[in-house]
């Protein structure tokens, strides 16, 4: 078990494998708390509400992109890497922030995008000013719009091709996502060195780890689908080689939307990434609660290789993107949309553009199981900013900015987000009946014991008492009720059995535990102990979507 | 007191303990498929997996079953065994399903008849509260998946109650069903069903709730030929019943000769157990309903047969001679002077013309009802006057075309339809001299 307290930032700080046991919290300052009234949250204001995340037991903070940026891709459209957009402070503000989360014991992780800049980033600007330009070789430029034939469109709905014309240049521009939003080129040294200088500026300050924006995507090459390529691999073991040498502790994440047998190649000999998003998992547990059977998630299981040890999987419900539904197959992605997106406003490109509680139909018991699971798969869970207090989503505003709106922090006039007139705040508010933040706001929710917040605290510190959950293997049972997910988490001299219902009635399962024949369980949330595991299957019963959590010692 | 309860209790419990543990995990189902293990393991696996892929392929999204219904073989064996309840996902990857197929095993002491097989998965259905139910018999491996789909469909998503399968057949396969249990359940229950028995059929959550609460399951008929009795109450209860076209039919499981005594048995005294139980569905119906087919329906063949008429005209003449003090109590005088003068005829010339073999079948179901001989017997002593009929059938259609047959067909059940009121007649009137 951990300490608990102030103790607790100085533990972690000797830690280097102190991601696999966090619990990470992603959001976008932009979103969060606005403390100088022109409607757009800021560092001040983030910092403000430091005191709430650690409450909440939150142990790395994920910000979305905050640096200068036209923001055409919600910031992932960089104009200058080592700033902050003027909307959401100063680097001052940031460095105030970046240390009063520290001494929380709170981590940063921020975005490193890449892959891209924008187009009004000065190396593309300078790049497309004439051909002759020392940056010109910093961007992937073609005379044709043939190359790299056949490689496939991300953003389908709203790009064609992934060539765009330059007029100013006359030569087409190399672009897997956005038109605005050209790739460097990775063949260049010059362009490595240039984002190594770029980390070392934000590592220098103190940052904890960075999430790499769109990984696979790096390096272009002809007859390949341009994806996954080796010479990326070798790219990122660069920068892990250099980060291992000057900042050792700090950690790269991967944004790699693929299948885990892919991915685990960007874990490489724990030579590469420390932590890799498992993107498949996360819709096949939307699927396994629809379909109330445990099938899909075994399944992803199944096909997840094992990853050295010192690596370790994100895993996520919900993001700021819509919920992607690129890693599964056709007749499962039309069995979420006809399950979570009837309304054909809620899809986007591949995926769904919808909050974890309105996704739940505000059940509280289904948002409660899939927090669960959350917590207790092996990997480090990463929480949605308003997530914990069942914020709804508002389809109508366009791209994914659904799911983009204020925090709603109380009652008051823009939930208590901004002082601002209500029409300049960057979002208008979610003001519904059901999810408005007059009905979910965080002040409401913390004067209640039972609110959904205070079971999400309690859950994420009972979640942080254990390493179990961070470190630990996993071996499923297979009852033969489908509908119950059970599985062990054992590290060290830890384990736990997670029993979890997934279906809407009542369900009795018989549990093999003969192997741990001699353990009592102990309920963890209450603590109560229950009868001694024997020869003979072990019978519990469940209510609709409940689930256990079940220390097993030898007492 | 304590001791009689128990003894009731255990005499109308169906299902074993372990199965109620199997169903108890399995849980509300979509679709519920029914196998009776057949005395060789790869046949049943065989059959899981065909069962197993039809809705992995075409229900991807149902919750869906199959029960194993088995029992120990003559060596004493489990027949079943290896194809015991082990759910898709064990196998790992289980192709486009969404949902875990699960697998039940319901295990008898020995081998169950096809009553008690369809009565543990009606209960079984009840308890999983299944929409679409089928009952299969994987006697071959020709077993499909599209053949079970083709079954399921119709009721899981037209909402039919009942569904009979129709097959391809050569033009002299399937006489006893063409020449009698068709015609004849078509004029008597007004329902175009082709194939009332069969070892494959679908039906409905209704109709099996409906099947389940009656009070026939010790009646031999049956224990023996649950299906048809399954299909007259659907139309009884004036639910939806169609047909499917499943291709040929399959060829029966090896080593199970066809005795057409037995075969009479089962079909024949069935329907007229039918005729006896739901009385009043038949007097009252009128005209026929002519049930909707999915599947391109191509009935018939024309391949060379194998079916020798001299000996079946044999059989039918020592039949008749040896059994004719019985036919003779069972036919009306008429009937059974125009029988024998047939007998008497020469080769080629016999025709046992439509009339005579409807209005003798209507005399053996009256007779049938009336119980004036032993009814087993009665209707072992039908067998002499089909072969009559077979030979007649066999001469008139030797060069008859598909269509020409599928005439021939139409205008009998005709004269089934046009008889009944001679049914009526007799099966009321000797009921007054009875009482």
């Amino acid at each position: 078990m951990f300490p608990n307290g102030g103790a607790q930032a100085l533990e972690l700080q000797k830690d280097n494998l102190w991601y696999k046991d966090a619990v990470i919290y992603q959001l976008h300052v932009r979103t969060f708390c606005d403390s100088n009234a022109d409607g757009v949250g800021d560092f001040p204001g983030l910092t403000q509400r430091l005191d709430y995340l650690q409450d909440l037991g939150i142990t790395a903070i994920w910000l979305l992109p905050f640096f200068p940026s036209p923001l055409r891709d919600d910031g992932y459209d960089i104009a200058d890497y080592t700033s902050v957009h003027s909307s959401y402070g100063t680097l001052g503000d940031f460095k105030a922030f970046l240390e009063a989360a520290h001494s929380r014991g709170m981590r940063i992780i921020i975005e490193m995008v890449l892959n891209h800049t924008s187009d009004q980033h000065p190396w593309f600007k300078e790049a497309r000013s004439s051909r002759d330009n020392p940056k010109r070789d910093w961007y992937v430029w073609s005379q044709t719009d043939l190359r790299y034939e056949g490689v496939g469109i991300i953003f389908v709905d709203t790009e064609t091709s992934n060539w765009a014309w330059d007029p100013v240049s006359k030569s087409y521009y190399w672009h897997r996502f956005f038109s605005h939003q050209p790739d460097l080129n990775f063949d260049n040294p010059e362009v490595i060195e240039a984002l190594w200088e770029i980390m070392k500026f934000w590592l220098e300050m103190g940052v904890d780890g960075f999430r790499f924006d769109a990984v696979p995507y790096l390096i272009e090459r002809e007859g390949t689908p341009c994806e996954n390529l080796p010479e990326t691999h070798a790219i990122i073991r660069e920068f892990r080689k250099r980060l291992d040498a000057a900042y050792p502790g700090r950690m790269l994440l991967a944004e790699a939307n693929n299948w885990p047998v892919n991915v685990r190649a960007y874990f490489g000999n724990g030579d590469e990434f420390h932590t890799a998003f498992h993107f498949p998992l996360m819709p096949r547990m939307f699927m396994a609660v629809r379909l109330e059977d445990r099938k899909p998630i075994i399944e992803i299981f199944q096909q997840t290789p094992e990853i050295p040890p010192t690596c370790q999987w994100c895993i996520f419900l919900r993001n700021h993107d819509e919920l992607t539904l690129e890693m599964v197959t056709d007749i499962e992605r039309d069995y979420m949309y006809d399950e979570y997106a009837t309304d054909k406003t809620m899809r986007i490109n591949r995926g769904i553009r919808r909050r974890l509680a309105p996704m739940m139909d505000n059940d509280r018991r289904r948002i409660e199981l899939l927090s669960g699971l959350l917590m207790s798969m092996p990997g480090t869970p990463i929480v949605y900013y308003g997530d914990e207090i069942g914020m709804g989503d508002n389809v109508y505003l366009g791209d994914r900015n659904g799911v983009r709106t204020p925090m709603q922090w109380d009652g008051d006039a823009n939930a208590g987000f901004s002082t601002a007139d209500p029409e300049r705040l960057y979002s208008p508010v979610i003001s519904n009946a059901v999810y408005g933040y007059q009905a979910i706001n965080v002040a409401a929710q913390t004067r209640t014991d039972h609110s959904l917040l205070r079971w999400t605290i309690a859950l994420i510190k009972l979640r942080n008492s254990f390493q179990v959950f961070g470190r630990g293997s996993i071996a499923f049972l297979k009852p033969a009720n489908h509908r119950v997910l059970a599985y062990i988490r054992e590290f060290e001299d830890e384990m736990v059995l997670v029993v979890n219902n997934l279906s809407s009635s009542a369900q009795a399962v018989e549990l093999d535990v003969r192997p741990f024949k001699g353990f009592v369980p102990i309920e963890m949330f209450g603590r109560n102990l229950f009868p001694r595991f024997g020869d003979v299957p072990y019978l519990l019963t469940l209510g609709p979507y409940q689930f256990y959590w079940f220390q097993l010692r030898r007492i | 007191m304590e001791t009689e309860i128990a003894g009731a209790l255990a005499e109308d419990t169906i299902l074993a303990d372990d199965l109620i543990r199997q169903l108890m995990s399995v849980g509300e189902v979509d679709l519920l498929v029914g196998i009776t293990s057949p005395s060789n393991a790869p046949a049943t696996s065989h059959a899981c997996r065909a069962i197993e892929q039809c809705f992995q392929q075409r229900f991807t999204r149902q919750r869906a079953a199959i029960v194993i219904v088995c029992g120990q073989d003559a060596a004493g064996g489990d027949a079943s065994a290896p194809a015991s309840a082990e759910p898709a996902e064990r196998d790992g990857h289980s192709g486009g399903a969404l949902r875990t197929v699960q697998r039940v095993t319901a295990d008898f002491p020995v081998p169950p008849s096809p009553g008690q097989a369809l009565r543990t998965l009606l209960t079984a259905a009840d308890l999983l509260r299944a929409k679409a139910c089928a009952m299969l018999a994987p006697g071959s491996s020709e077993l499909t998946p599209e053949r079970v789909a083709s079954l399921l469909q119709p009721v899981f998503h037209d909402k039919f109650d009942f569904v009979a399968p129709l097959y391809t057949r050569h033009k002299f396969q399937g006489l006893l069903a063409r020449t009698l249990l068709y015609p004849m359940s078509r004029a008597l229950f007004c329902s175009g069903i082709r194939e009332l028995y069969s070892d494959e059929w679908a039906f409905s959550g209704r109709l099996a709730a409906a099947c389940l609460a009656q009070d026939v399951w010790h009646e031999e008929s049956i224990q023996a030929r649950p299906e048809a009795w399954m299909a007259i109450t659907a139309i009884a209860r004036e639910l939806r019943l169609c047909q499917t076209f499943l291709g040929p039919k399959l060829p029966p499981p090896a080593g199970s000769a066809t005795d057409i005594v037995e075969v009479f048995r089962e079909t024949v005294g069935n329907l007229f157990w039918c005729m006896e139980s739901r009385r009043s569905t038949w007097a009252n119906c009128q005209g026929t309903d002519l049930a909707q087919t999915f599947g391109q329906a191509q009935e018939l063949t024309s391949e060379p047969s194998d079916l020798d008429p001299q000996r079946i005209r044999e059989m039918f003449r020592n039949g008749v001679a040896e059994l004719g003090s019985i036919l003779s109590s069972i036919l009306d005088p008429e009937t059974y002077a125009q029988i024998t003068s047939i007998v008497e005829c020469t080769e080629g010339s016999c025709r046992f013309r439509p009339e005579l073999w409807v209005r003798a079948l209507y005399d053996f179901a009256s007779s049938y009802h009336h119980s004036v001989i032993n009814r087993d017997h009665l209707v072992q002593a039908l067998v002499p006057l089909y072969r009559g009929m077979t030979y007649s059938y066999l001469m008139e259609h030797s060069q008859s075309t598909a269509e020409e047959m599928e005439a021939a067909n139409e205008s009998l059940c005709a004269e089934f339809a046009r008889q009944k009121p001679y049914l009526t007649e007799k099966w009321n009137a000797k009921l007054e001299v009875k009482s």
